[in-house]
């Protein structure tokens, strides 16, 4: 393993030297891994070398014409294609700096305002007002932000891997750094901040004939045989006389192991399944396929032709509504995982977060951020709780 | 030459070369040589700065096509034959560096993956001596023996599709067709090249997986029946345009011969074409394997995904894994022997189309020999 490891830290040099070397090569690979970018949990090996192109040049702005020399550098982000659509939707909305007229982006107008518009209340554009409270100075106009944002798309580990050696300022993860860098807790507290967004659900789907069949919950101890094929048909479980059709993940990625680790209690259980799937659309066409298929993939898949099952977690029923007393939204619900983005502490940043990162994250703490970027993009909010406990970890605001 | 003995032979044509090496420099302007040199000289010395991934690669690099460019204005005969070698030898070096690297990478799985035969340590023996694949729980074991079944599998149904449809369109179109229908047919299967693998597979994933799950009561529609048909049909315009090229290239005084004793254009073309033409039909066909052993996208959607064998070993009715959809599937997500087993993987798929090669290039130099007469 130590050769292993050793082997690794030349392939990141290799790394940076092709980047600074072969941009326009590195462009286009960047091109190639945002589509390959498959599910959000892949510890990825980080092979594909083009990611870290767009922290790269992390001195340079989207906007260059606009921005001013002095203008402080964009913030750059890449990893997880799990936690890419809150990040990327919070960037595209920072960049627009959408005045507080406008009502459907930011703030309010007789046509309506945006979520938690009542908690911030004021005349600033978008990204004037949470760059403002940590000192960056408005611009005042739409589509110049005080700073710009850029989030690229990879994997789990890439990300990490890219916030570990300089590449970007924030790594978007859907698994914990400790596991995606393999490094323990200590060094992890001591290198890097681990800012949690929101949560993601992983519910369980059934093909909507089995659903309709009368299969709408099932008990933990069900899905664990189900997954290590003690149980192969759907009437040992109260559905109908049909083989059932497992679907996985892919191994060892993110996802698979959080389900062996959250379902089936150890990272490295054995499982059974029919089949291996890469990508949460893969799994929700295979659901949609099959009349006899179960399968797990995030909530913001959720689509027609699968249903959520409730599950029965030793006594407590978690079900897939926002309004039942425990639901699969809730952070107890055993198979959530949060989401995290990563800072990392250097010399310069001796709190592991800069101003910059500092007033984009701190967006996506308030209700409005929780609301349009976490909730909207169907992931699962943070309690207030565990807001406090994230902005605290902030630097203090201007 | 018999008579000399192969240590002065030897030291003989080290002095010829050395005479003609000097004869050379003698004939040639010494400021070409010069610039040949540095260009040279420059785009090795490129070479060993990649190789240490060292920043400063550009300069050599910058001087080498300085120098070449103005050697290009100035000596352009000699320029010419110096750079056309350094390109042969950069395509050379290339394929040497990739195949040392799986080799490289493919060693940790080979060292996890030894088993003892008779009290001696056989490194890798183990992914071929027992079935079990599975890189995360209990026994962790990387056996390829799965994968290999399919690549097989699926190679088969394909060779079985592509062949024959192949073979007898490439005679039609050679032989049969009139010339109208030659000009139209034959620009449409080029066209059938080009289309990119992942659409043979998203059709597949999305009409035929579905359709094969409830035509034939199977759980789940990964099939390898299924995927080595539109693997086969992906390696049907190769076949096509190879073998068309070697019937086409039959001289006609052999099928004007054939046909003025009396033999029908059947007769003639059982007999004389396509016998004449066997090294390119065969050329094509095993062209046609190559494609579909390293064909990734269609295998990686269509299939389940999970490295298991059919039972019993020809039910082609599931479709679990190849050696490339296992490389497609599992790099994202693999680090330590798990990736360095998907190299091994890669190692085996490469032998085997080496293997593959050097078949054809036998078998032609075997059908030349008996249709030149030579023996």
């Amino acid at each position: 393993m130590s050769g292993n490891s050793g082997r690794q830290a030349g392939a990141v040099s290799r790394r940076k030297y092709l980047l600074s070397s072969a941009a326009i090569g590195a462009a286009g690979l960047a091109g190639c891994s945002g589509n390959s970018g498959s599910d959000g949990g892949d510890g990825s090996d980080g092979s594909d070398g083009g990611d870290g192109s767009d922290g790269g040049d992390g001195g340079d702005s989207s906007n260059t014409i606009e921005s001013e020399s002095s203008a402080p550098a964009t913030v750059t982000a890449e990893g997880s294609s799990t936690v890419y659509p809150i990040s990327n939707k919070g960037s595209s909305y920072w960049n627009s700096n959408s005045p507080a007229s406008d009502g459907e982006y930011w703030g309010s107008n007789s046509e309506g305002s945006v979520a938690g518009w009542d908690q911030i209340e004021t005349d600033q554009n978008i990204a004037d007002y949470f760059a403002s409270l940590y000192g960056f100075e408005a611009t005042g106009e739409r589509s110049n932000p005080p700073f710009a944002t850029r989030v690229a798309l990879s994997h789990s580990g890439t990300g990490c891997e890219a916030v570990r050696d300089g590449l970007v300022d924030i790594g978007n993860s859907s698994g914990p750094i400790t596991a995606e860098l393999d490094i323990s807790e200590s060094q992890r507290d001591e290198n890097y901040v681990d800012h949690v967004v929101g949560r993601d659900g992983q519910p369980v789907f059934v093909s909507q004939e089995i659903y309709d069949a009368g299969v709408d919950q099932l008990t933990g101890e069900q899905i664990r045989g189900i997954y290590q094929g003690d149980i192969a048909n759907w009437s040992d479980v109260g559905g109908p006389d049909r083989e059932i059709y497992v679907v996985g993940r892919a191994e060892g990625s993110g996802t698979d192991t959080s389900f062996r680790l959250n379902m089936l209690g150890d990272a490295d259980a054995p499982m059974d399944v029919d089949t291996r799937l890469g990508q949460n659309q893969q799994v929700q066409q295979v659901l949609q396929d099959n009349d006899n298929a179960i399968g797990y993939m995030a909530l913001a898949f959720a689509g027609s032709g699968i249903q959520a099952v409730a599950i029965d977690f030793e006594g407590t029923v978690y079900r897939p509504d926002a309004d039942a007393e425990n639901t699969i939204f809730d952070s107890e619900y055993p198979l959530n995982r949060d989401l995290h983005m990563y800072t990392r502490i250097d010399e310069e940043t001796p709190d592991g977060t800069d101003m910059r990162e500092a007033a984009f994250l701190n967006m996506f703490l308030t209700e409005f951020g929780q609301k349009t970027f976490v909730e909207d993009v169907n992931y699962i909010t943070l309690p207030t709780s565990d807001i406090e406990a994230e902005r605290a970890k902030l630097p203090d605001q201007a | 030459m018999s008579f000399i003995t192969p240590k002065t032979d030897w030291r003989d044509s080290i002095d010829r070369r050395l005479t003609r090496t000097q004869e050379f420099i003698d004939d040639t302007d010494p400021a070409a040589l010069a610039v040949v040199a540095v260009a040279m000289g420059s785009l090795l010395a490129a070479f060993v700065g990649f190789l240490l991934a060292s920043p400063w690669t550009a300069v050599p690099l910058g001087a080498f096509l300085v120098a070449t460019g103005y050697g290009w204005v100035r000596h352009q005969a000699l320029v010419a034959r110096a750079v056309t070698f350094a390109m042969t030898t950069v395509t050379l070096v290339t394929l040497g560096l990739i195949v040392v690297f799986i080799f490289a990478e493919s060693i940790p799985a080979f060292q996890y993956e030894s088993a003892r035969v008779f009290g001696v340590s056989v490194p890798g023996l183990g992914m071929f001596a027992q079935a079990r694949w599975d890189a995360v729980s209990d026994p962790v074991r990387y056996s390829l023996l799965p994968m290999i079944h399919g690549t097989v599998m699926v190679t088969a149904i394909a060779t079985l599709v592509a062949a024959p449809l192949g073979v007898s369109a490439a005679l039609f179109i050679a032989e049969i067709a009139p010339p109208r229908v030659r000009e139209l047919v034959k620009p449409g299967i080029e066209v059938l090249a080009g289309i990119p693998s992942i659409v043979y597979g998203f059709i597949g994933f999305t009409v035929i997986n579905p359709w094969a799950g409830g035509a034939f009561a199977l759980n789940g529609g990964s099939t390898y029946l299924f995927v080595g048909i539109v693997v086969g049909l992906m390696a049907l315009p190769t076949v096509v345009s190879v073998a068309e090229d070697a019937l086409t290239s039959v001289p006609d005084v052999m099928k004007d011969g054939s046909l003025a004793l009396g033999a029908t254009d059947w007769q003639s073309m059982t007999a004389i074409t396509l016998p004449a033409a066997f090294s390119g039909v065969s050329a094509a066909v095993l062209l046609g394997v190559g494609r579909a052993i390293g064909e990734t996208m269609a295998a990686t959607v269509m299939l389940a995904g999970v490295p298991r064998i059919s039972e019993p070993l020809i039910n082609v009715f599931y479709g679990y894994e190849t050696l490339t959809s296992l490389i497609a599937r599992g790099y994202g997500s693999a680090n330590g022997v798990h990736e360095s087993a998907l190299f091994a993987a890669g190692v085996v798929l490469f032998v085997t189309v080496l293997c593959l090669s050097l078949a054809s290039q036998y078998i032609e130099a075997r059908m030349r020999r008996r249709l030149g007469g030579a023996e």
